[in-house]
């Protein structure tokens, strides 16, 4: 009896080592730096009145990737300490059918002009991107990770390898164009002029996805339902649409 | 998603995922962060075709933005005419 307790107890000072060793060898420098720059590139954000060039995304991937190169720290390291934040990335993607379904009388009611404008407006961007990538004379795989790129990142991944391009490509090409919608949507629809705001949204969650949303959402309740609302369905059509139009081409 | 699209007909999944599902969309762009960073072991490709992807990123995204807005635009007037 006293030698199983003893025995238990071993096993959870065991435990306790192996979590400790397991702590120390991966590093929450990555997950850390992260959230802290995050959260100090979203108070500035918040002070400059969201103006949209200091975008909380761009910033701290771009002072991230200064830190690590300064510290010379290699991505992998970083990763294995961000990897937490990545994973939620899934949940997130499942997550987006909340949106969908409290808009759902809405998408019911307008389903044919919503899913055609999604349609419209993500054949119009991969097309251009391939279109405009291939006139410029770019490699053949790192078009094919371009198609994907109105998609949100872990699905354009997916999608990427499908097409055979480089997945970890395609998932910057998708953060890119998510921040250079989010950055200069607000401009365009302004020269465009009399758009609603359901408007705005449905566009930016349909040509800049997740990011293009979280703009959206910042700015208007309205705008950002729509968003989320164009940002499901992009993610249903480009699933469905891209790895068949591949096939034919 | 689709799933769970459906699975949110029920009551009962409701109620449970609508907290976690708010929490993890209004910090979205904080999962982002992780990809994006990624940009530097690519470095190579970027700066051999640094600026043709860009232009390529830009002028295809303003193109969608366009292009969603104005059929968008267009649709809905179309569907409001008649009814009103």
């Amino acid at each position: 009896m006293q030698k199983k307790r003893l025995r238990r107890e071993n096993s959870t000072v065991t435990d306790f080592v192996q979590l400790w060793v397991y702590l120390s060898t991966t590093p929450l420098f990555g997950l850390t730096a992260t959230l802290v720059i995050y959260a100090s590139a979203q108070t500035i954000y918040q002070r400059l009145d969201q103006a949209p060039l200091a975008n909380p995304v761009l910033w701290t991937v771009v002072i991230l990737a200064c830190v690590l190169t300064i510290s010379d720290t290699p991505y992998p390291t970083y990763f294995s300490g961000a990897q937490f934040i990545h994973f939620l990335l899934g949940p997130a993607v499942v997550a987006l059918a909340w949106p969908m379904w409290e808009r759902r009388s809405e998408l019911r009611r307008r389903a044919v002009p919503l899913l055609l404008s999604a349609l419209a407006g993500g054949v119009a961007a991969g097309a251009s991107a391939v279109a405009i990538a291939w006139v410029l004379d770019l490699p053949a795989d790192l078009i094919r990770s371009l198609a994907p790129k109105s998609v949100t990142a872990p699905v354009a991944m997916g999608i990427a390898e499908q097409l055979h391009g480089i997945p970890a490509m395609a998932a910057v090409f998708s953060v890119l164009t998510g921040l250079i919608g989010a950055i200069s949507a607000p401009y365009l629809f302004n020269v465009m002029g009399g758009l609603s705001a359901q408007g705005r949204g449905f566009a930016l969650g349909t040509a800049s996805h997740g990011i293009g949303a979280a703009r959206a959402m910042q700015v208007n309740v309205d705008a950002g339902a729509y968003a989320g609302l164009a940002l499901g369905i992009q993610v249903v059509l480009s699933a469905i649409l891209l790895p068949l139009a591949a096939r034919f081409i | 998603m689709v799933l769970m699209l459906g699975l949110l007909g029920l009551e009962l999944v409701r109620a449970q995922v609508s907290t976690v599902a708010n929490g993890l969309l209004m910090h979205l762009s904080l999962l982002f962060v992780p990809v994006g960073v990624g940009v530097m072991t690519h470095m190579a490709l970027v700066s051999k075709y640094g600026w043709q992807l860009f232009v390529a990123l830009v002028l295809s995204t303003w193109i969608g933005l366009l292009v969603t807005a104005v059929v968008f635009r267009a649709l809905l007037r179309a569907e409001e005419a008649p009814s009103s």
